[in-house]
C-alpha cells in the first residue's frame, strides 16, 4: 500500500511519466477513431465488437494503427477478408497472420486461444456454434493474456454478439455513399453512423464518420 | 590523430543459446540447434561438425544431422544460465559490461595491474569461469586493444582452449590480417555488405584501413565510416563528442526500501522512459549504460550494459531486471533497494532504428513467431498463412496467402509492398469483403429484364434492381461497366469479364456497395464494401 502511495505521489509530482504506463495499458487507434474509444485506444484484455454493414472495414481501421506501431495481428475466421482493403486501411501486412479456414467452432476456439498468447491484437469472425461458456472462457483468456479482440460481425441477420458480452460495441450503418453516380465515378467514401455501446461504455453515443472504404 | 583505444578482456561463449539449451536440458554433448523463425540461430559444436550452420533453414539442417535436437530460442533461458559466469567475472572486476548473454567485457587496466599483467589476468579469468561452469561451458578469454580485437581473440581462445592475449603493438597487425567476414560475425555488420566488400576485392580488414575513409563513405554511406572505424580497431560508432545533455544520469530514490523485484523494475521503467525521452530530445541515444542499485544498508550492485544498436527504454528495463534478479539471488543485499541510478556512459547520435531488447528484432516479433509455430502445429501449415503481394486486377488475387512456416520473417517487409499498380484493377478504396466464388445475383432493368453488356461494353439498359435469392434490392447508383480481359494470349485460360460497382438500397434504409461481375452471361457478387 505504501509503495502504491509513493507511486501515486511520484505520478503527481511528475517524477514518473504516466505515458509509459499508458503504453502498457492500451494500444493506440488512429486519431479519427478517438471519439469512439473516448480517446483511450484499445484497452488491453478487452473485446470490441464491430457490427453492421461497415463492420469489416471499421474493424480493419480499428486495428491498423496498432500493427503500424509494432503489434502483431492474427485474423481468425474471416475467410472473406479483402487483403487489398486491409493494406489500404493501413494494416501492416508484414505483421499480419491469417488463420483459417477453421472447419469447426472447436478448431476456431483452439486457434483464438493459441493466438492471444503471442499476438497483441486478434481480428475475429465468430463462427456459429460457439456457446456462451466457450465465449466466457475465451474472454477470460483474452483478459489474462492482455490481448485485444476485435470481432467483426458482417452478418445481415441477428448477431451472435449475445454469446460474448463485448466491452465496446460499434454498430455501423451506411447512410450515404459518395463518388458514384448513375454510370459514372466510383465509390470513394461514405457517411457512416456509428453507435457506441457495450458493457464498458457508460452511456451509448452516436457518431457520424466520413469513412473511406 | 588516432583516438585511443581501451584495452579490454572479453569472455565469450560461442553459440551461447545452444550451450544454454544443452545445460538447461541437462544433455551431454548433444547435437542441438536453437531456432527462431525456422532458421538456425545457434548450434552446438557437434552439430557444427555435421555441417549445421547459423542461418540455415531447419529442414536443411535436419537433412544434414538427422538426430539434431531443435530448441526454440528463449532469451530468458540464455540469461539465467549465463548469470553464474557473469558473477564469476564480477569477482575480479568491479564493473562488468554484459554485451549480451554469452559475452562479458571488462576494462583490463585496474585488474591487470593487480594480477601482474594481462597474461595473469586472462589466466585468472579463465580459471574463474571454468570453475563457475559446472557443466563444462565452451568459452574463451581474449585480451586486446578494443572490442573487436578482443572478441576475435576470445573466440580464437574458445577454439584452442587457452586464453589469448594480443599485445598492444600486435593488435593492429592482427586486425589487418583478418577476413572482413569478422565484421558480420562479431560486429553486427550485415552479410550483404561483407559479401560486397569481398566482391570489391577488399578481403581483409587491412585492405579497408588502406583506403581513406571518404572513399568508403562515398561507396557505402554512413556504414562505410563504421566499417572503417571497426577495421582500425575502434568501436563501430564514434562516441558523441558534444557535451552530454544536462542531467543525463537519472536517479530514482525511494524512502521506503523496496524488496520486490517487480516494483523495482516498474520504477526503473519510469526512470528509463524519462532518460530515453530526454536523450531523444537531444537527438542522442545510449549504447552503453551504467546501472547501479543501492540498498538501504549501502550494498550496491553495479553493472555496465552495452548494445551497439542503441538501448531503448524497454531494453534498459530488461537489463535492470536481470541485474536486480542477480543481485537478489547473490544474497548480498540485507535490505530493500532505495536508489536506482541509470547513467548513460556511451552516447551516440540517434539512428532512429526500432530495435528489440537484444538488438535486431522486437519482443513482439519473437512472441508472434513462437505463436505462429504453435498455431501451425495445431492447425496445419495450410491454415496459418501470411499475405504476399502478387499484383493483379482481381481484388482477391492482389495479395496471396502463403504458409507462414515457409516465409522468411527477416525480410518480410519486401514481400508486402506493392511494386507497381495494375491498369484495369478496381479503383481504390478496395472492397473489404471478397468472395472466393461470386454469389449468384440477377441484375435487372426497370422492366424486370436481365441487364446485358454489349461487345463494346455498353449496358443494354440502366440497372434498376437486383435479385439475390428471394430478396430484391433497388439500385441507387452504379459505376462501370469496366471490362477485364485476362490472358488474352492464352486461348484456354482466357477470361473476359465485366465488372460494375452497384450501390443498393438496403431493406433497412442503409446503403450497401457491392462489386458485381458478368462472366459468361451470368451475374455474380464478387465483393462487398463491408
Amino acid at each position: 500500500m505504501r509503495v502504491h502511495d509513493r507511486l501515486t505521489h511520484a505520478l503527481e509530482t511528475g517524477l514518473v511519466r504516466p505515458a509509459t504506463q499508458g503504453e502498457t495499458e492500451s494500444i493506440p487507434v488512429a486519431e479519427h477513431l478517438h471519439a469512439l474509444f473516448a480517446g483511450r485506444g484499445l484497452v488491453r484484455g478487452r473485446i470490441v465488437w464491430c457490427a453492421g454493414d461497415a463492420a469489416m472495414s471499421l474493424g480493419l481501421q480499428v486495428v491498423a494503427r496498432a500493427t503500424q506501431e509494432g503489434s502483431w495481428l492474427a485474423v481468425i475466421g474471416l475467410d472473406d477478408l479483402g487483403l487489398q482493403a486491409a493494406f489500404e486501411h493501413g494494416v501492416a501486412l508484414d505483421r499480419t497472420v491469417v488463420v483459417g479456414p477453421t472447419h469447426t467452432s472447436k478448431e476456431w476456439i483452439t486457434a483464438v486461444g493459441a493466438a492471444v498468447e503471442g499476438f497483441a491484437v486478434v481480428l475475429l469472425g465468430v463462427p456459429r456454434g460457439v456457446t456462451g461458456s466457450d465465449a466466457q472462457r475465451l474472454a477470460t483468456r483474452i483478459q489474462a493474456r492482455r490481448a485485444v479482440a476485435v470481432c467483426v460481425d458482417s452478418s445481415r441477420t441477428a448477431t451472435v454478439a449475445s454469446v460474448f458480452s463485448p466491452d465496446v460495441v460499434l454498430r455501423t450503418a451506411t447512410t450515404e455513399w459518395h463518388g458514384i453516380e448513375h454510370g459514372a465515378g466510383h465509390v470513394r467514401c461514405r457517411d457512416l453512423a456509428v453507435e457506441v455501446s457495450g458493457r464498458r461504455v457508460a452511456r451509448s453515443t452516436r457518431h457520424v464518420l466520413r469513412h473511406v472504404g | 590523430m588516432e583516438p585511443t583505444v581501451t584495452r579490454v578482456a572479453v569472455v565469450a561463449c560461442p553459440d551461447w543459446p545452444a550451450q544454454a539449451a544443452v545445460i538447461e536440458r541437462g544433455l551431454t554433448s548433444a547435437s542441438l540447434a536453437v531456432v527462431s523463425a525456422q532458421r538456425i540461430v545457434a548450434r552446438t559444436s557437434s552439430a557444427a561438425r555435421d555441417g549445421v550452420e547459423v542461418g540455415m533453414r531447419v529442414r536443411q539442417a535436419q537433412a544434414l544431422a538427422p538426430d539434431l535436437v531443435i530448441e526454440p530460442a528463449a532469451e530468458q533461458r540464455d540469461r539465467i544460465v549465463f548469470e553464474p559466469l557473469v558473477r564469476a567475472v564480477c569477482e575480479i572486476a568491479p564493473l562488468v559490461e554484459v554485451t549480451r548473454p554469452g559475452m562479458v567485457l571488462i576494462a583490463t587496466r585496474g585488474p591487470s595491474r593487480y594480477f601482474g599483467g594481462d597474461r595473469a589476468l586472462a589466466e585468472r579469468l579463465h580459471e574463474l569461469v571454468a570453475n563457475a561452469s559446472t557443466q563444462g561451458v565452451h568459452f574463451g578469454v581474449g585480451v586486446a586493444d578494443g572490442r573487436l580485437a578482443a572478441t576475435v581473440a576470445a573466440h580464437h581462445a574458445a577454439a584452442t582452449g587457452s586464453p589469448v592475449v594480443v599485445e598492444s603493438t600486435m593488435t593492429r597487425r592482427l586486425l589487418a590480417e583478418l577476413d572482413v567476414a569478422v565484421l558480420a560475425e562479431h560486429a553486427g555488420v550485415d552479410l550483404q555488405t561483407v559479401s560486397l566488400l569481398h566482391r570489391l576485392g577488399l578481403r581483409r580488414l587491412g585492405d579497408l584501413v588502406g583506403l581513406r575513409e571518404p572513399v568508403l563513405v562515398a561507396r557505402f554511406g554512413p556504414l562505410g565510416a563504421q566499417v572503417h572505424r571497426l577495421a582500425r580497431g575502434l568501436d563501430r560508432h564514434p562516441p558523441v563528442v558534444i557535451a552530454p545533455p544536462p542531467q543525463h544520469a537519472t536517479m530514482h530514490r525511494s524512502e521506503d526500501p523496496i524488496e520486490d523485484v517487480g516494483i523495482v523494475v516498474n520504477l526503473a521503467r519510469a526512470v528509463a522512459g524519462d532518460l530515453v525521452a530526454h536523450l531523444h530530445s537531444h537527438a542522442t541515444q545510449c549504447v552503453r549504460i551504467h546501472v547501479s542499485l543501492t540498498t538501504d544498508h549501502g550494498e550496491t550492485s553495479e553493472r555496465l550494459w552495452y548494445q551497439p544498436e542503441g538501448l531503448s527504454a524497454a531494453a534498459i528495463v530488461e537489463r535492470v531486471r536481470w541485474q536486480m534478479e542477480s543481485f537478489v539471488s547473490s544474497r548480498i543485499p540485507t535490505a530493500g533497494v532505495v536508489a536506482i541510478r541509470l547513467d548513460p556512459v556511451g552516447l551516440e547520435p540517434l539512428s532512429g532504428r526500432q530495435l528489440g531488447l537484444w538488438g535486431g528484432r522486437s519482443q513482439a516479433d519473437e512472441d508472434a513467431e513462437r505463436t505462429i509455430s504453435t498455431l501451425t502445429a495445431a492447425l496445419g501449415q495450410q491454415a496459418v498463412r501470411v499475405p504476399l503481394w502478387r499484383g493483379g486486377r482481381d481484388p482477391s488475387e492482389v495479395f496471396e496467402l502463403t504458409p507462414a512456416a515457409l516465409v522468411d520473417f527477416e525480410h518480410r517487409r519486401d514481400g508486402v509492398t506493392p511494386t507497381n499498380t495494375w491498369s484495369g484493377a478496381l479503383p481504390s478504396p478496395s472492397p473489404s469483403i471478397v468472395f472466393d466464388d461470386a454469389r449468384d445475383v440477377t441484375v435487372c432493368d426497370a422492366h424486370d429484364r436481365l441487364v446485358s453488356v454489349s461487345g463494346r461494353h455498353e449496358l443494354s439498359a440502366r440497372p434498376h434492381h437486383v435479385v439475390v435469392g428471394e430478396r430484391r434490392y433497388l439500385v441507387r447508383s452504379w459505376a462501370g461497366p469496366w471490362p477485364v480481359e485476362e490472358r488474352w494470349w492464352d486461348g484456354l485460360r482466357r477470361r473476359r469479364i465485366v465488372r460494375m460497382q452497384l450501390v443498393l438500397d438496403d431493406d433497412r434504409g442503409a446503403q450497401t456497395a457491392v462489386v458485381v461481375i458478368l462472366d459468361n452471361g451470368r451475374w455474380g457478387i464478387a465483393a462487398r464494401y463491408g
